[in-house]
């Protein structure tokens, strides 16, 4: 038994931090208290069958069993970005397809290279990091071009009338998108240790592994996260872009919930946000700091 | 045929639908090549889908539009748009200088291209080194204007161009049409305005809750001789 492990017994005394989150939110009349409690038995719930099935996998099913997890894990995370990108033509496919290539290039490129052993214990919980990279980056990716393509159809049609192409009239948003998109993942690699330390490496030394030694699952953790990040919303990116136009390089329309709200859209004063689109400042703070939150909560 | 040259663009019963209301109404009408063609009606009669079907921005439900008799869709969209540009009312920049903004259609434009354009849409040449960002509402309608002409269009169409523009930048725009027409090219224009109809148009549609509800022809333009 690892002395660094917490017992049975110790999981349950640790459900007095639990009831005293409740106590906080009962006194300060927060509405809170039954939240917090079905969160807390759910993550136990949650936690306890991943275990159970986790168990089985490495016991029973093998290689294959961990490429069937990473699946389900990749359709699961795909539904989470399509949804955060609501209203973006063939979101499902896109999130799910970004998601789906992103992990395999760079669970292929490790394996290949030998960086990780192909064991279910190793490849299950190294995939599931990459999945979670990967689909904060096309969640982030997407939710970006929908706001571009609804907010900047007067730039990107004026582009269409010079005779562009769509893909040449809507790459200032696509590379806006990409950049975004990218932010947490980089953000995170250069602040790595700094602000905080990150979970495979807590996680291997509380396992009683050497400093030194967890440093380097953590080093191959944060570039293959980047490169994870980077697939994801590269495909994100190539394959809304594609599905935001028609074959006539005509922009689709998109629900109104997420389009200019005057009128068609069309004839909105946007001389001002062309201007900084074109100067490179049109960061909605909104949408950054979306985007930096998801790093946070990496 | 009416004011104007042969039959430049035909709609047969075009029919626009959007989010169930009814945009167009089987609007037949032609438009004249050679021309200025002015579209008139109330707000939210179909004017800027009529103007949007001319260069497949918008695409009719039922119906069809021709070109010189050929239906758009069996036309190259790209060329298409290359030959028949679209300045919308609220004048949209792209980039960050006027230079470039000339050039955001047409890459291989020389300073002195350039120069000129802004000359005929009445603008001084020392603009192109500016910014966009310090524009007003008229130069950026008139820098727009000569961004859609550097691609060296046959047919101008021109969304509401001087609704929200002073007299001189209006009277600006008027000239640049007039003179379009004088060279051979054809402008259809979307006005609210029945005096400037009058001064520039040679022939009228007049649209009312997605019907057309005439069609006739204003007077012959009066055109003074410049290159397209």
């Amino acid at each position: 038994m690892n002395p660094a492990v917490p017992t049975w017994e110790g999981v349950v005394a640790s459900l007095a931090l639990v009831a005293l989150a409740v106590a906080i939110a009962w006194r300060q009349r927060l509405h809170l208290a039954r939240e917090i409690t079905v969160a807390a038995a759910r993550a136990g719930i949650q936690l306890v069958a991943v275990g159970a099935v986790l168990l089985l996998v490495f016991q029973h099913a093998g290689l294959a069993g961990a490429a069937g997890w990473l699946t389900v894990m990749v359709v699961i995370a795909g539904q989470v970005a399509a949804r955060r990108a609501r209203g973006l033509p063939a979101a499902l496919p896109v999130a799910t397809t970004a998601v789906a290539a992103a992990t395999a290039a760079t669970m292929g490129t490790l394996l290949v290279l030998g960086v990780i052993s192909p064991q279910p214990r190793v490849v299950i919980p190294v995939g599931g990091m990459v999945v979670s990279g990967a689909m904060v980056a096309a969640a982030v990716t997407l939710t970006r071009l929908r706001d571009e393509a609804a907010t900047a159809r007067p730039a990107i049609e004026a582009r269409l009338c010079l005779g562009l192409p769509a893909a040449q009239a809507f790459a200032p948003h696509l590379h806006t998108a990409l950049r975004t998109a990218l932010i947490p993942a980089i953000d995170s690699t250069k602040t790595v240790g700094l602000i905080s330390l990150p979970g495979a490496m807590t996680g291997l030394i509380l396992a009683g592994v050497s400093p030194l030694t967890a440093i380097r699952y953590q080093i191959v953790v944060m570039w293959m996260l980047l490169a994870a990040a980077a697939l994801a919303a590269l495909t994100a990116a190539r394959l809304a872009g594609r599905a935001l136009f028609d074959d006539a390089h005509r922009l689709r329309p998109l629900p109104a919930a997420t389009a200019t709200p005057t009128g068609n859209g069309r004839k909105s004063p946007c001389l001002e946000l062309s201007r900084d689109q074109a100067e490179g400042l049109s960061y909605p703070r909104r949408v950054l700091a979306r985007a930096r939150s998801y790093g946070h909560r990496r | 045929m009416t004011a104007g040259g042969p039959v430049l663009f035909s709609l047969e019963r075009v029919t626009v639908r959007r989010g169930g209301a009814l945009v167009l109404d089987r609007v037949t009408c032609q438009i004249p090549g050679g021309a200025c063609t002015a579209v008139t009606g109330p707000s939210g009669a179909g004017k800027t889908t009529l103007l949007r079907l001319l260069n497949r921005l918008e695409e009719p439900d039922v119906g069809r539009v021709c070109l010189e008799g050929r239906a758009l869709p069996d036309l190259d969209v790209l060329a298409l748009r290359r030959r028949v540009a679209l300045v919308a009312q609220a004048p949209v920049l792209l980039t960050s200088r006027v230079l470039d903004e000339l050039r955001a259609g047409r890459p291989d434009l020389t300073e002195e291209q350039a120069a000129a354009l802004l000359d005929r849409v009445s603008l001084p040449a020392q603009m192109l080194t500016r910014s966009t960002a310090g524009l007003s509402g008229g130069e950026a309608q008139r820098l727009c204007l000569a961004r859609a002409l550097a691609a060296r269009p046959e047919v101008l169409l021109l969304d509401e161009p001087t609704s929200a523009l002073d007299a001189t930048s209006a009277h600006a725009v008027e000239q640049v049409a007039t003179s379009f027409v004088g060279a051979g090219g054809s402008v259809v224009l979307v006005s609210h305005d029945s005096g400037q109809t009058g001064r520039i148009a040679g022939h009228l549609l007049v649209l009312r809750a997605g019907q057309l509800t005439s069609t006739a022809p204003v007077q012959p333009t009066t055109s003074s001789r410049e290159d397209r």
